[in-house]
């Protein structure tokens, strides 16, 4: 793909993908609506306490982390904006530029609603980072490769939802964190008025609107690659598929979400320390088990 | 196609412009915004806050370098075989151990 045509791709892929999100979010419409939340796109907002560079730095920063993301989804075999060597490495690195946006916009905002969001997002990573990181290590190991196409085609037998039925737990419960769906919505809770979404407003809320619906667009299709077999299926096209694939998942979060009551950040670390990552941990050794029995692609 | 070698440029071009664009379309739309705006007043918020998660995050550092050294060893290991599998159940064992470790001397509590 040549640098024109991927550039269209990735914007045509992720603002797709991310209006498609919101529908479907408006439309399932949860108890508690976090990072969904409406927002004004017609009236702009004036923060006089607000830093001059830092809140308008947010939602560009934001945007720019799922806008990199979507440059290693597949669609289909050669459907692919850039297939890089080290591909999920680089999502993960490159998808938490939305965490940081959100501290950006909070903190600059200097508002008390908008503070305590970026507080409680930045401890909402360090609980999902490291389980999603040993949920993706599974899927790594089985393809022996960190591109997300060659990741896709060693499913091609059987996929890995079927081997690592573990690691996809892991993933769809840290991708839940990682996406700050309910019940992991502290950073966006009423409680504070909705964090940054209280402070934003026109072209930052258009912002915020797409990089929001952008990361679980993002973590679905995400998980499509590593657990569903991402483009591969009969009679139809590939990116179709994907799609299915991805929207199907993002349904399953989002109803599973809605069983669990929102937990606190400090209910979120302890589940994350005590049990998803001594879980993701003996994940690892168990697909280890398995290759060397033989089980999996060669 | 997988990029390889000589292509690296070609690959990571793309990646700058996108943030380029990025950047370019967030200061385009800052710099063109002429609706009406409401003004939020609310108190200021800067202040220290109690830091509730010190022992989640200092563990956190260690174990988010443990998951870069994790990837290459991932990707080698149907290669290596059982001794990549021994090296990564040490490994793993010793990590285990700062968990129990800082999990029994309560660490994993929000203070």
């Amino acid at each position: 793909m040549g640098i024109g045509e991927g550039t269209g791709f990735v914007l045509l892929a992720l603002l797709g993908g991310a209006l498609l999100t919101h529908g479907l979010e408006r439309w399932v419409g949860p108890p508690e609506r976090g990072p969904a939340l409406p927002v004004s796109l017609s009236c702009g907002t004036v923060l006089p306490n607000a830093d001059r560079w830092l809140f308008p730095a947010g939602p560009i920063v934001g945007f720019m982390g799922v806008l990199l993301g979507t440059v290693v989804l597949p669609f289909g075999p050669d459907l692919v904006a850039r297939d890089l060597g080290i591909g999920v490495f680089y999502f993960i690195v490159v998808i938490d530029f939305v965490v940081l946006g959100v501290a950006l916009t909070g903190w600059g905002a200097n508002t008390p609603g908008a503070v305590e969001s970026c507080y409680r997002i930045v401890a909402q990573l360090v609980a999902y980072v490291v389980p999603l990181g040993l949920a993706y290590v599974g899927a790594i190991m089985m393809a022996h490769s960190l591109s997300t196409t060659r990741i896709v085609e060693a499913q091609s037998g059987l996929w890995f939802i079927v081997l690592q039925p573990i690691g996809f737990a892991l993933y769809v419960v840290s991708g839940l964190m990682q996406s700050y769906r309910h019940p992991f919505l502290e950073p966006f809770a009423d409680g504070i008025g909705g964090g940054i979404l209280s402070v934003v407003g026109g072209w930052s809320a258009l912002l915020w609107r797409i990089a929001l619906a952008g990361v679980l667009f993002l973590v679905a299709a995400m998980g499509a690659v590593l657990f569903l077999g991402g483009w591969s299926g009969p009679w139809l096209p590939p990116p179709v598929w994907m799609a299915v694939k991805t929207y199907a998942l993002m349904a399953l979060m989002l109803w599973l979400g809605r069983l669990a009551r929102p937990l606190s950040t400090a209910e979120m670390l302890a589940l994350s320390w005590r049990v998803l990552i001594p879980v993701g941990l003996a994940n690892v050794l168990v697909v280890g088990i398995l290759i060397l029995l033989h089980v999996g692609p060669g | 196609m997988q990029v390889e070698g000589n292509d690296i440029e070609a690959a990571y071009s793309l990646v700058g412009l996108l943030v380029i664009i990025a950047a370019g379309l967030g200061l385009l739309a800052m710099a063109l915004w002429r609706r009406p705006s409401r003004t939020i007043e609310a108190p200021p918020a800067w202040a220290q806050y109690r830091f509730g998660f010190l022992i989640y995050a200092l563990i956190f550092l260690a174990f988010d370098m443990e998951m870069i050294f994790m990837y290459p060893w991932a990707v080698v290991f149907a290669d290596l075989g059982i001794a990549a599998f021994v090296d990564m159940m040490v490994f793993i064992a010793l990590l285990s151990a700062g968990i129990a470790y800082a999990w029994g001397m309560g660490g994993l509590e929000w203070e």
